[in-house]
């Protein structure tokens, strides 16, 4: 009985091993297709997380990542990354002068077509922490300057140092100078008078930024005092060339963005620019203080900015003799200017293309004779007031055609009206 | 002599924040911690998507802008809670100025972002998109509002960053319509 029962399963297992062990050739190859495929499927896999890997880089790619879900706490790659960065900006600006001045005389003024600045950004980012970053700049196709270069050396992830030639942090346009950033073919006179644009020294500070602002304090080489003039500041430039270091100032800056898109800040620049010089047996201090508050506004489609600058000069009557100047052609004891300018893309609407057509209007004021030393005249040719009416065309975001039309005012009536035309470019 | 009292104070604080200062942890993340930012506590599933011409067009389409769309692969991240798909985390490589940016793109189940974050940042770290200004592109869908021409802002001082991680997110949005990974 024992024996009858076995052989009545033994016989059908082993039957089915036999009929399982001999496989026909299609079976055969259905098995060898499934191998294959499999193999294959596990390759393309390999290969799309390599190019993952190359687009994306080892460090962000989880290289022991699983394919069905990933590890609680997967441990970070550290990895210095770094590499050389170039880049660039330029603008080549032609100005057309009115054969009359404001009063009827002859203006005097030759039209010109300049290669105002070619610039190429270089930078060279040693680690997370320490970078180099430099602008050379070639000015009017044949002036070469070092317009900053300095070391940045970040404390912590919001906190840095920064030392080198630095950008006096003052103002909207002479940090961020690049022609398709700001409306209109010049700077605004405000910041070539008051705020010198481009405005650069050697020094040492310190920056950071949280979410909502950001900040800078510098202590630079000052400016040198022998070389204002009735126009302004801008000649004091020292340009980090062998500069006098007799006396440094104090640069710093704070800026609120409210909204994205929405900037408010102000600066402040103070330090003594007598540079060592002396006059009767007595050093000459001459300090400057120059102060700023400003606005951007770019949101839907609008281009707003505003801004508020006001120097005064300590000294001036010896700076003055220091340099040889008399009656109204002495430096300013105070100066001041503004101005408010608003744009708008007629283009915001069209989607299908990253072309922007802004027509503006500029409205300005400076003057570098608000006051002047006890023995000078102030002269009303300093007053100059200044509307400008233009376009930025801009085919892409980083290239710009902008033409205006500017016209000019003084307190003398010596104003020169003008139409610009720039074609200026950012990479 | 207020200056030179202001300037020795200034050295003084410089100094000490160097020798005080720990050290931050680097500021590169990678793609599990990206995820669990998003999707926090999600099991995730990755997917491979290979797109044909007609895609890539549509795509593109879509992006509007002329932004390029060159992706011949498109991979998604899916993020799943309870068994159910919560998300999905996409990683566009772009370059800002010479140097790459990578950035996340989460979006949820009903196409809209729902956060941006830096993965990597080559270039210097005063051109890095702010987390406020990101913020901006949460709970958008892909249309004409989601552009510089639209509603989203520039950054002052980082213009160019601004455009790429804009087309970035374009990018990724166009892409995820055209393969719609769930």
């Amino acid at each position: 009985m024992t024996s009858s029962i076995r052989t009545s399963l033994i016989v059908p297992v082993l039957f089915m091993l036999l009929v399982s062990a001999v496989k026909t050739p299609e079976i055969v190859a259905q098995q060898a297709d499934s191998v294959r495929i499999a193999e294959l499927e596990r390759n393309v896999e390999a290969l799309a997380r390599e190019l993952e890997r190359m687009d994306l880089g080892d460090v962000v790619v989880d290289l022991d990542s699983g394919e069905k879900g990933f590890g609680p706490a997967a441990s970070r790659v550290y990895k210095i990354e770094s590499g050389l960065s170039i880049g660039g900006y330029g603008e080549f600006l032609y100005e057309n002068y009115a054969g009359k001045k404001q009063d009827g005389s002859a203006s005097g003024k030759t039209d010109q077509f300049d290669a105002l600045r070619a610039i190429l950004y270089t930078g060279y980012k040693f680690n997370d922490r320490l970078l180099f970053n430099s602008e050379i700049e070639v000015e009017h196709a044949k002036e070469i300057y070092l317009e900053f270069a300095y070391i940045d050396y970040m404390l912590t992830d919001n906190v840095g140092m920064r030392a080198g030639m630095l950008l006096a942090p003052l103002g909207l346009t002479n940090e961020l100078h690049e022609p398709p950033i700001f409306l209109g073919t010049e700077r605004p006179l405000t910041e070539n008078k008051i705020i010198p644009t481009t405005w650069r020294e050697n020094g040492i500070g310190l920056f950071g930024e949280t979410e909502t602002t950001s900040w800078r304090i510098y202590t630079m080489n000052s400016l040198n005092g022998a070389k204002f003039s009735s126009s302004g500041l801008r000649g004091g430039r020292q340009k980090g060339a062998k500069a006098k270091a007799e006396n440094f100032g104090i640069a710093a800056r704070w800026d609120y963005i409210a909204t994205p898109g929405l900037l408010l800040g102000a600066s402040m620049y103070t330090g003594n620019t007598g540079q060592g010089a002396e006059l009767n047996g007595s050093e000459v201090g001459g300090r400057v203080t120059i102060w700023d508050l400003h606005m951007d506004y770019k949101v839907n489609g609008f281009d707003l900015r505003a801004l508020w600058a006001h120097a005064s000069v300590k000294d001036v009557d010896k700076l003055n003799q220091l340099i040889g100047l008399a009656g109204s052609s002495g430096i300013g004891e105070a100066m001041g200017g503004w101005f408010v300018q608003a744009g708008y893309d007629l283009l915001r609407t069209k989607q299908d293309t990253e072309s922007a057509f802004i027509p503006y209007v500029r409205h300005e004021r400076v003057n570098t004779h608000q006051a002047v030393a006890s023995g000078y005249s102030a002269s009303a040719s300093k007053d100059l007031t200044a509307i400008s009416l233009g376009f930025a065309w801009k085919p892409a975001t980083q290239v710009v055609f902008k033409g205006d039309y500017q016209m000019h005012e003084t307190g003398t009536s010596s104003g020169i009206n003008q139409i610009n035309f720039v074609v200026g470019w950012l990479y | 002599m207020a200056l030179l009292i202001f300037q020795r104070a200034f050295f003084c604080v410089a100094v000490s924040i160097l020798t005080a200062t720990q050290f931050l942890s680097a500021q590169t993340l990678t793609i599990t911690e990206g995820v669990q930012l998003a999707f926090p506590g999600s099991i995730v599933e990755r997917k491979t998507f290979f797109l044909n011409d007609e895609q890539k067009e549509e795509a593109r389409r879509l992006a509007g802008e002329n932004i390029p769309i060159d992706n011949n692969l498109v991979i998604p991240y899916i993020a799943h809670t309870d068994g159910n798909p919560v998300g999905i985390a996409y990683f566009d490589a772009h370059r800002v100025r010479t140097l790459q940016e990578v950035i996340m793109v989460a979006v949820d189940t009903e196409d809209r972002v729902i956060r941006i974050e830096t993965m990597r940042f080559q270039e210097p770290p005063n051109y890095r998109a702010p987390g406020r200004w990101m913020a901006q592109f949460e709970d958008r869908k892909l249309d004409r509002d989601l552009s510089q021409k639209g509603d989203i802002a520039t950054i002052t001082g980082a213009t160019l960053t601004a455009r790429a991680v804009t087309a970035a997110v374009r990018r990724v949005m166009a892409l995820h319509a055209v393969i719609d990974p769930l």
